[in-house]
């Protein structure tokens, strides 16, 4: 354990670095290009009022309302204050409900998806690279292309393929939402039912998409440690071969844990997508409709809230990894 | 370096890629010729035609006739109105009415519809049948009964003096008018979209707007990690640091998040495609820069790079000749990877609506978010996603294949 | 006349690249190993020494195939056994392997202990854990090793610690014969010593019964071994003991490869170091007759049609040449 304080410092390090850029950038970004996201809300406020005064009025209550009068470090301070206590204003589009309602809402019907889809489709997926890589000849032959054709699908396409033939042909599935518009949440057997026919598009829509992805790095990471020299050592001392595909299988998936908490960002971008497909009450759906209704204040805490979760899962998967992964504690007695 | 290519070509991974690509690229330059005009043209008034050939009713009035006694044109005409939910239905009324369910076949048109007419009165009341259902029923015998009709059509057209229909033509059941010799005939092989615009002269625009993205965004992040990598890489030192520090942030913050605010910010007049193919250029190099370092930092130890050191050549003459041609297939292969992202990046941006401005170009990406828009995957109107689905899917296919065909070349282990 | 460990007969395999080329790596090559005894294999890079260690094994796969030939440890035929059966019994059991890069030959994520585990249950799946442990920690200590090695990863050892731990577990079956590729010259010189010294205890402490070592380095050899043979081109092309292959090789090869190196007892030779001229011959297509004509100083026309038969002199022998060993004898001392 003590040989892990130092890395486990060093990652800590990271993520609070990681977690102030992330930050700055949100602020930032929207602040720094040429666009200006209170002319746009005024614009959309202001149609139909053709009086100049008017249109100036409406802006600068919008403006004293951001606050974007105010210097730039004071936005900052209060920008961050607000931020920690969860305030993130009021949405414009579904005035005068809090931001924070809203993500609230959202949040757990994406996690909920997410986090179990990803986990799945990358087991799933790196156990069939893993025996593609073994098996090679006809099987890896028709596979590989299969995932690689799988992997170069956009997310929100395989939504679509998945909604159309089995919510729409064969109507085993329903089309869209988190569950029954005729419901409300409740903790009832019907809602239950009905949340989880609502589950299976877009889960397996997200699984068979990491399916793909994983299976295709995890062939070329599995060749590599097939032709590792232990692999043979392993054969020549009468090991069989399942053990030494357990041994590779091992090895390989050490470097998809790091892919996989690099790419987390990516395949979650690409998840979000496709709730949009299915109209599921996730934060998929809250950025569409912030950017589709110009609700700022909903689009940039939603952004940080996606940055927040990524961060943090990129981080436990690090820490999990270190224990999971000899080379890591060796190296810190170098 | 022929030898290189020949190898290359010899993967059967990389031809097969290249020749979709390859595909792509011709349709895009020879469809424009065969079929000028501008994508964006909304030339149907409905939206969502289906595919087909359309023939221009009012042309085809004018065109001279001709006469033929085909023995199926009943059956045909019968079966076009006669859907497989009718037939569903004509079964469960003749059930209902107490035929026996072994007398009905569903396939065989004439025996079913003998039953039909034989049984169906709309008088007849049968037992617990809604009222709706009934008028279906009705509609449903009425729809047929025209399809039966021999009578005429008789064409006139109004004569304003006498203010009267004069006769211009009558048309009998067996008339018939050559395709050719209608004045106006249009193929749409993809049907038309929610705005009526031809979904496949639309797809071969958008195909290229997008590949165009792929290769300015693909070229830009290419090159600024190239340069990143190489600096951190080569040069070391408190460079490294910097150019890691900016790299690590960057590799963890997802870049759909910065895509999407940058491209919010940037709102929706600014964006053309250009743009959004800067924007992410500028947001996906963090790989590139990552690999390229890796490399460099293997190369920088070799005796060819100490021996021009120990030379005296030049940092930039270092780098262009001992290091770049080692890195070369390594950056040729990010390159396409990085343009099939960027393709995908520019879809799902356009899916949530921060794609380029909608009046200019088609892309890929905003074909999507229009047929999500008008919800053309509940409506059944598969022509206008599924073709852009597989568009998109084929190039990223293509570039993939292309990618692990070279992949299998420069890294030997990989082989079969 | 007591049954050799290992007896092979004949041995021909091959290598099939991925253009379906097939590369004669291994050439009907025949040897005997006496219990007790050491064999040295010499031979330049890419003669097809290493080859050979895997083609002892009796256990093929991609690229490596089978041709011809029978392999016999202790009185049984191998060759014949389907390869699951070959790796039950045989692998590890009875014929156990030292890889050329031990650097790498332990499985990075694995503890030793449990490595061990695997090998003895491929074998022996009765045996409980506590027993295994038991015997690998006995083992060890006897080879000089700490028995803390086996609850360590690999990544956690030092590359002399590494070598000698791939040995200590290669061997953990007491085999009968050892065959090691080139186990030390990954190694600075003092664990090279300690490599050496462990091969001489294993067979002291018989806890194996015969071996093969195989390396580049002929010094190495003469201390370690009993007999040498030197092989070129896939072929065995003389063979004898140490000493006679050391200071009186009359094969034109051998008499090349021994001048090529540094003895290190300086004054028990003192022969002008020579290369030898000229690269080893493709293996893809072997050249008709003898296969070092094209780099034999001695070699004749009628050396470029006809194969060499094996000529056989003095206790045990052998050499592949046309020429008589007077000839041979002659043409060595106008050097």
């Amino acid at each position: 354990m003590k040989g892990y304080r130092k890395y486990f410092g060093k990652k800590i390090i990271w993520l609070i670095i990681t977690f102030i850029a992330a930050v700055l950038l949100n602020f930032i970004l929207p602040r720094l290009l040429p666009g200006d996201p209170v002319a746009v809300i005024t614009a959309r406020t202001a149609q139909g009022v053709s009086e100049a005064s008017a249109v100036k009025q409406i802006y600068e209550d919008y403006a004293s309302k951001f606050g974007i009068n105010k210097p730039m470090h004071v936005q900052f301070f209060s920008y961050c204050k607000n931020a920690l206590k969860g305030d993130f204003g009021l949405s414009f589009s579904q005035y005068p409900r809090p931001v924070s309602d809203i993500i609230h809402d959202a949040i757990w019907w994406t996690i909920c998806l997410q986090f179990p889809a990803i986990v799945i489709g990358w087991f799933i997926g790196n156990f069939l690279g893993v025996l593609a890589a073994y098996i090679r000849k006809g099987f890896d032959k028709i596979l590989m292309p299969i995932f690689l054709f799988f992997s170069s699908i956009p997310a929100f396409g395989m939504a679509i393929i998945l909604l159309v033939i089995f919510g729409i042909h064969f109507k085993i599935a329903p089309t869209s939402g988190g569950y029954g518009f005729d419901l409300i949440p409740s903790f009832s057997f019907k809602f239950i039912g009905s949340v989880i026919s609502h589950y299976h598009l877009p889960f397996w829509s997200i699984v068979l998409i990491s399916i793909g992805a994983q299976a295709v790095g995890m062939r070329s990471m599995s060749i590599y440690e097939l032709n590792a020299d232990y692999v043979k050592y392993s054969r020549f001392m009468g090991i069989c071969d399942r053990k030494i595909v357990g041994y590779v299988f091992r090895n390989a998936m050490l470097p998809q844990i790091t892919g996989l908490a690099l790419s987390v960002g990516t395949m979650v971008g690409g998840a979000l997508v496709s709730e949009i497909v299915f109209s599921y009450p996730g934060l998929g759906t809250v950025i569409y409709q912030a950017v589709t209704m110009s609700d700022y204040p909903l689009l940039s805490a939603t952004t940080l809230i996606i940055t927040i979760m990524v961060l943090i899962v990129s981080f436990g998967i690090d820490i999990i990894y270190a224990f999971i992964d000899p080379r890591i504690k060796a190296a810190q007695f170098d | 370096m022929t030898n290189t290519i020949k190898q290359i070509f010899h993967s059967p991974k990389f031809v097969v890629g290249f020749c979709i690509m390859a595909f792509i690229l011709l349709s895009m330059i020879i469809y424009p010729l065969v079929n000028p005009g501008n994508p964006l043209e909304m030339i149907g008034l409905g939206s969502f035609q289906k595919p087909g050939t359309y023939v221009s009713l009012y042309d085809s009035i004018d065109s001279s006739s001709t006469i033929f006694k085909l023995p199926d044109a009943e059956n045909n005409r019968i079966s076009q109105k006669l859907k497989d939910e009718d037939r569903i239905a004509i079964m469960n009324w003749l059930i209902d009415y107490g035929v026996s369910e072994s007398d009905i076949n569903l396939s065989d048109t004439n025996s079913l519809l003998d039953l039909w007419w034989k049984n169906y009165d709309s008088s007849i009341l049968v037992e617990g049948m809604t009222k709706a259902k009934r008028n279906y029923y009705m509609r449903l015998n009425k729809s047929l009964e025209s399809a039966k009709r021999t009578e005429e059509y008789v064409v006139s057209h109004t004569d304003k003096e006498l203010n009267e229909l004069e006769t211009v033509r009558t048309i009998e059941n067996t008339d018939y008018v050559n395709i050719q010799d209608v004045a106006n005939v249009k193929r749409l092989p993809l049907g038309t979209d929610n705005f009526g615009r031809d979904v496949l002269k639309e797809l071969v625009s958008a195909c290229g707007t997008s590949l165009r993205i792929g290769l300015i965004a693909g070229a830009i992040a290419t090159l600024i990690g190239l340069t990143f990598g190489l600096l951190a890489g080569y040069v070391g030192g408190i460079v490294d640091d910097i150019i890691m520090f900016i790299t690590n942030i960057f590799t963890v913050i997802p870049s759909f998040v910065l895509l999407l605010l940058i491209s919010y910010s940037i709102g929706q007049d600014q964006r053309g495609a250009s743009t959004i193919a800067l924007v992410i250029g500028f947001t996906s190099w963090v790989w590139t820069a990552r690999a390229v370092r890796a490399q460099v930092i293997s190369l920088r130890k070799r005796d060819h790079v100490n021996l021009s050191k120990l030379s005296g050549h030049s940092l930039i003459r270092i780098i262009i000749t001992d290091i770049l041609p080692y890195i070369a297939s390594y950056v040729v292969m990010a390159f396409i990877l990085q343009i099939s992202t960027a393709i995908l990046a520019e879809a799902q941006l356009s899916m949530l609506g921060l794609g380029p401005k909608t009046t200019e170009v088609p892309t890929l990406g905003l074909m999507m978010n229009w047929s999500m828009l008008y919800a053309a995957h509940l409506n059944g109107s598969w022509w206008a996603y599924f073709p852009v689905l597989l568009t998109i899917a084929l190039i990223s296919f293509s570039l993939n294949l292309m990618n692990t065909g070279l992949d299998q070349v420069f890294n030997p282990t990989l082989r079969d | 006349m007591t049954t050799p460990m290992l007896e092979v007969k004949g041995l021909s395999t091959k290598y099939v690249t991925r253009f379906k080329e097939n590369v004669y790596a291994v050439d009907n090559v025949s040897l005997s190993l006496e219990e007790g005894q050491s064999l040295g294999i010499a031979g330049e890079s890419g003669c097809g020494k290493s080859t050979l260690a895997l083609s002892l094994m009796g256990y093929y796969f991609p690229p490596l195939h089978y041709m011809k030939g029978d392999i016999i440890v202790d009185g049984k035929n191998i060759s014949g056994l389907a390869p699951d059966e070959v790796r039950r019994s045989i692998l590890g059991n009875e014929i156990a392997y030292i890889p050329q890069s031990a650097m790498n030959a332990l499985n990075p994520t694995q503890k030793i202990i449990n490595f061990i585990e695997d090998v003895i249950h491929a074998h022996n799946p009765d045996m409980s854990k506590m027993e295994i442990y038991q015997l690998a920690a006995e083992r060890f200590e006897t080879l000089g090793l700490s028995a803390d090695v086996l609850k360590m990863h690999s990544v956690e050892l030092s590359g002399g610690m590494k070598q000698r731990t791939v040995i200590a577990v290669s061997t953990i079956l007491s085999p009968k014969v050892l065959i090691a590729d080139e186990p030390s010259s990954a190694l600075d010189v003092t664990s090279q010593k300690m490599v050496i010294k462990m091969f001489r205890e294993l067979m002291d402490k018989g806890f194996i019964k015969s071996m093969i070592f195989i390396t580049h380095e002929l010094p190495l050899l003469y201390n370690v071994t009993d007999r040498i043979m030197v092989m070129y081109a896939g072929r065995i092309v003389e063979s004898g003991t140490a000493e006679e292959m050391v200071f009186d090789p009359v094969h034109p090869y051998s008499k090349g490869l021994m001048n090529s190196i540094i003895v290190p007892e300086s004054g028990v030779r003192d022969n002008k170091l020579t290369a030898i001229p000229g690269t080893p011959p493709n293996l893809k297509k072997p050249p008709s007759g003898c296969r070092f004509a094209a780099r034999c100083r001695l070699a004749t026309d009628e050396c470029r049609k006809s194969e060499p038969k094996v000529q056989h002199f003095g206790s045990n022998r052998n050499y592949r040449c046309r020429l008589t060993e007077a000839q041979l004898r002659e043409e060595h001392s106008n050097d």
